[in-house]
């Protein structure tokens, strides 16, 4: 082992609480950055998983651009095609059961099958483009209608057998099937796959005469593109594409942002770690001049100096982000576990377990080691500069002389620039003006540690009266080191005062879109909140049975299908304007319900939602191109607002009419009633209920209890947050016990000099702890002006980002930083204090 | 006698203008292959700046020093690093030992800044630690070892390359008289018997009669020299007399 190698390794076992902190403050940040960004591929893969092409048996899978239905004529089409050996129409949709609906079914959320593929075949068909390996029973068989075949696994799950019913939720109600066979199917990535007759699906699904793709054999001596081409153009490809239907693409989206979210975190918590190895090495390049200066004195070049110092960074560095690794997967795990059953019980979505690509273990390694060695790499690089001399001669600890008035002066016009920013109205601007503001308080703050520690001082020495000016007089001649850790305090508090807002805000806009979006008196809703989450809608009849009950005033319906607009996947809802506005309502941040809700009563026009306005950069006035099942098709934007349901997905609202013309849906998939003022409530509630019942796949719910459920789910989402404050304001008092710890051994013939003339041991921890409250004030005062800066600029990009909701000023987060302050100083006294009071006296006197 | 260190028309001044303090004003000095030369003075007479100029430790104001007659002004960096590494020696007042290096560790430190394999430096330091008498300790630390054995654990580690120079800045002034006098001794035989040129700094008369030669600085100024008796150790009155007399 070279020299080098043996001192780093020798001096970092010499000094074992200071490389513990230090290590952990890396592994914090390594941990936030690997784990957070493993949560969201394993929700896209999740997503990704609900894709429903038939992959591997057949040559070519044939959908409409739209991804909805389409005639089932068009098979024929494509059975002309020379090349083609077989074609064969489908219909499918994931279907969700809701709890209930099949009695025999094991009734822990988690274990159950809560829901299906329903894929709709017609069996000869079928059979000529697939293989379907029977296991027992029977296969499918044209006219015989009310039959299902269904897999070994699911029958394994469920308990099915054959001659067993299975029920579905149909847009009639509800259907039973009767399993006549069971099927061997290799492992499913998505939903269990069920298998009927096409025109039970077609009826399930009210979807008569259509199908939703098309499988495609081709000849063996066929040109696969060459054919693959012919059938598109034969079809029109204006209409139809190959590949697939997926589900969810309409929440990249927001889940596009959270990864912004998340990565931005795990940056701030590096850099965090990042300062307290840069105080670190400052110190120990201090501590350690003399022992430098002995080896340049005995024969050590510069390089051999510098490589001790920087080998000691990267063994921390190393050890550090290994540690960082493994805690960032347990982090992603117990995270995914937390939102698992909300997403499992709210959105009928599996969300699976984080998945760390090759780029995430990549980057979180690059990030660990590249911010240790940065931070190791300026102090070591400043022992080259030393003259052997200089090491030897034993010097006091030094006292700083003031920060260059140039260092200053930038930090000021950093600070002016982020205002004026701020000001500007721009987001992107106010967004980069945080940034400049952080910075600028960095390099403000040595220059402000004498006059802030004077006036905190003054404030302290209430409860400090003689302890506090000594207190405050440490600090004042290490301005550097104080600002250093200052600055890592003061990341932390500000992280968890903007955090603390932005919860706020958003807690209270998502009530404002519930009360605004879903206060009918009744609403009759299915039991995924994703309303394209495999949610099957009813026929016009329940709509139409609820109208017809007295004491109902109106009634209105959401319904459902999925278009394109430039190559990305849009959610378009189907409102009648002339009832929605009367019974709900959509928050518009341009145009009013009025005029928007009239406007969508003539022609083609649509509404957008927040998310999707700001996504797609479309404005009131202009024309969208949406392809549909119809081919493209030409919408004016008369207006942009959002309604609770569909807040997080990119959402067009058009007319029921346009949506039964041009996807042909026309399936209602949420249902809205207002009772007149001088019903009978109690009965008129019965009445719906019995109403309802009818149709087990949609749930009769009470506005306020909805809410409150609501709430709680959120609630529960957001104690994610919390987790993520948490582990970001640790980093903040490391840092504070790190300075500390410095300090103390920094002054160690100074404390054995206080106490040799008769100081106390507990006026020695008094000090101690005076000057880490100073330092904690100092931190939290930094953290609380930059945290309610970054949490207005946070809460105004999620607007930006199409998220309408208010700013609520962070009264909680700012008292909860001054008490994570408070307490901070006083955790982070508590080792240097008891060190420092039980010093050996003649040993510290002598120390050197 | 080859001379060794030669120093000619040196001077050190620190600071600028009003400020500015002279350390060593105009010296000349000529130290002889196997000689022990003393440098003595009162507080700030410049003695210690003399030694780290020789040493190749700090950089003169004016004139020059030559070591086996090689100009240290006309080295960079890198050469007299080398030169310090592989010519000379140290020892320290504070010893300055590395605390997380082991007595052989600390010995072979020159050795293995050379990249000299560690198991053969070892077996080097190990050979001095013995000739030294500390065998037994050689895989203590510094902390564990006294005072007496901390310095000779850093005369081990000067020792090692086999220098040519040997450089003492105070090496028994954190020590008591006992230590003292086996410290002195050590390197009067260093010079006498192993053969090296020792120049050492001190301000205590009885250590400073191990030498064969004193040399006495005043205001950064050579004022006095005394040639010593074999046993010059025994004449530690005279020195004494000459240093009051300064």
């Amino acid at each position: 082992m070279s020299i080098a190698w043996r001192l780093a390794w020798r001096y970092l076992q010499g000094r074992k609480l200071r490389s513990f902190l230090t290590t952990l403050a890396v592994a914090l940040g390594v941990m936030l950055i690997f784990g957070l960004n493993g949560l969201l591929p394993g929700m896209l893969q999740a997503l990704r998983m609900t894709t429903m092409a038939a992959a591997g048996q057949v040559d070519l899978t044939i959908t409409n651009q739209a991804k909805g239905p389409f005639e089932i004529a068009a098979v024929d089409v494509v059975r002309d095609v020379p090349g083609v050996a077989a074609a064969s129409g489908v219909l499918q949709q994931n279907v969700v059961l809701p709890a209930g609906l099949n009695p025999g079914f094991p009734t822990d959320p988690l274990k159950t099958v809560s829901s299906v593929l329903l894929v709709g075949i017609m069996p000869d068909e079928a059979r000529t483009v697939h293989i379907y390996p029977l296991v027992e029973g029977n296969f499918l068989q044209p006219g015989r209608s009310g039959e299902v075949l269904i897999s070994s696994r699911m029958a394994e799950k469920t308990g099915l057998r054959l001659g067993d019913t299975l029920y579905l939720p149909s847009t009639q109600g509800k259907a039973g099937f009767v399993v006549v066979g069971i099927l061997s199917l290799p492992p499913s990535a998505g939903a269990e796959e069920v298998f009927v007759l096409l025109e039970d699906a077609q009826q399930v699904l009210n979807q008569a005469g259509q199908i939703n793709l098309i499988e495609v054999i081709f000849d063996a001596a066929a040109k696969p593109e060459a054919v693959q081409a012919d059938i598109l153009a034969r079809l029109g490809e204006e209409r139809f594409r190959s590949g697939g239907l997926e589900l969810g693409s309409e929440l990249l989206a927001a889940l596009d942002m959270g990864k912004v979210a998340f990565s931005l975190f795990g940056l701030m918590a590096l850099a965090m770690g990042g300062f307290i190895i840069f105080n670190t090495f400052r110190t120990l390049v201090a501590e350690r001049r003399r022992d430098l200066g002995m080896l340049r004195a005995v024969g050590a070049t510069r390089q051999t100096v510098v490589g001790t110092i920087v080998l000691e960074s990267l063994l921390q560095g190393g050890v550090g982000t290994l540690t960082g690794l493994l805690l960032g997967f347990l982090l992603a795990n117990v995270m995914m576990a937390m939102v698992r059953p909300v997403a499992q019980m709210y959105l009928h979505l599996d969300i699976g377990w984080p998945i760390f690509t090759l780029s995430n273990w990549l980057s979180a390694i690059l990030a660990g080691m590249g911010v240790t060695l940065l931070a190791g790499l300026v102090p070591a690089l400043s022992t080259a500069r030393l003259l052997p001399l200089e090491a030897i001669r034993p010097v006091l600890p030094a006292v700083e002389t003031m920060r260059s008035a140039r260092r200053s002066v930038v930090g000021a016009v950093l600070i002016v620039l982020a205002a004026l920013g701020l000001v500007s109205g721009q987001m992107q601007l106010a967004s980069v003006g945080v940034l400049f503001f952080l910075v600028g308080l960095i390099l403000v703050a040595p220059v402000l540690v004498q006059p802030l520690g004077r006036t905190l001082g003054r404030a302290l020495s209430l409860f400090f009266a003689q302890e506090g000016r000594l207190a405050e007089g440490n600090l004042a001649r290490q301005p550097g080191r104080a600002t250093v850790t200052a600055s890592a305090l003061m990341i932390a508090m500000a992280i968890v005062v903007a955090l603390a807002g932005v919860v706020a805000s958003v807690t209270i806009g998502f009530r404002n879109y519930i009360e605004r979006s879903l206060s009918a008196d009744y609403l009759i809703m299915p039991s995924s909140l994703l309303l394209s989450g495999g949610n099957l809608g009813a026929g016009p009849e329940l709509a139409q049975e609820l109208r017809t009950l007295p004491g109902i005033e109106m009634v209105s319906t959401l319904r459902l299908a999925s278009g394109r607009v430039n190559n990305a996947d849009v959610q378009v809802v189907g409102i009648d304007p002339m009832t929605y506005g009367q019974v709900s309502g959509l928050e518009f941040s341009k145009g009013s319900s009025a005029e928007a809700f009239g406007a969508l009563a003539e022609g083609r026009t649509a509404i957008l939602n927040g998310i999707y306005a700001a996504q797609s950069g479309a404005r009131v006035g202009d024309d969208l191109h949406i392809l549909t099942a119809e081919g493209e098709q030409t919408y004016r934007v008369v207006g942009i607002g959002s309604d609770y349901l569909n807040a997080k997905l990119a959402t067009i609202y058009i007319s029921q009419q346009n949506l039964a013309s041009d996807f042909h849906q026309t399936s209602d998939v949420l249902l809205m009633a207002n009772r007149r003022a001088d019903a009978d409530a109690a009965r008129l509630q019965g009445e719906v209920a019995v109403l309802v019942e009818n149709y087990p796949a949609f749930t009769l719910i009470d506005a306020d209890s909805f809410l409150e459920n609501q709430m709680m789910a959120m609630n529960a989402a957001m104690s994610m947050m919390y987790v993520l404050m948490a582990a970001l304001a640790l980093p903040g008092l490391i840092a504070m016990m790190n300075t500390l710890a410095i300090n103390v051994i920094e002054r160690t013939r100074e404390l054995g000099m206080l106490r040799a003339v008769g100081s106390t041991r507990r006026q020695v921890r008094r000090m101690i702890l005076a000057e880490s409250l100073l330092l904690a004030l100092f931190g939290t005062l930094f953290g609380i002006s930059a945290g309610i800066w970054l949490g207005y600029v946070m809460v105004g990009a999620m607007n930006s980002g199409g998220f309408s909701m208010p700013y609520v000023f962070p009264l909680g987060g700012v008292v909860a930083a001054a008490l994570i302050g408070v307490v901070f100083g006083v955790l982070a006294a508590g080792e240097p204090a008891r060190q420092a009071a039980n010093l050996d006296v003649i040993a510290a006197l002598q120390y050197d | 006698m080859t001379t060794i260190v030669r120093v000619q028309g040196l001077s050190r001044i620190y600071g600028e203008g009003d400020t500015a303090v002279t350390a060593l004003d105009r010296v000349n000095l000529e130290v002889g292959g196997g000689e022990f030369l003393a440098v003595m003075g009162p507080s700030g007479c410049g003695k210690s700046t003399l030694l780290h100029l020789i040493g190749g430790l700090d950089h003169p104001s004016a004139g020059e020093i030559e070591i086996e007659g090689k100009k240290l002004s006309q080295l960079d960096d890198a050469h007299l690093t080398e030169l310090r590494r592989r010519r000379m020696g140290f020892v320290f007042q504070f010893f300055n030992l590395l605390p997380v290096l082991t007595a052989v560790e600390n010995a072979a430190l020159p050795l293995l800044l050379d990249g000299v394999k560690p198991r053969q430096a070892n077996e080097k330091a190990a050979q001095w630690l013995e000739q030294l008498g500390l065998i037994e300790r050689s895989g203590h630390y510094p902390h564990q070892l006294s005072g007496g054995q901390q310095q000779r654990v850093a005369i081990a580690r000067a020792m090692v390359t086999e220098p040519a120079l040997l450089l003492a800045d105070e090496p028994t002034g954190n020590l008591d008289s006992r230590a003292s006098d086996e410290i002195a001794g050590l390197l009067r035989k260093a010079a006498s018997d192993w053969g090296r040129t020792v120049i050492m700094v001190t301000h205590d008369p009885r250590i400073a009669a191990f030498a064969d030669r004193i040399v006495f600085l005043k205001d950064g100024r050579v004022v006095d020299e005394a040639r010593l008796s074999a046993n010059g150790h025994e004449e530690a009155q005279m020195v004494k007399d000459r240093m009051e007399a300064l």
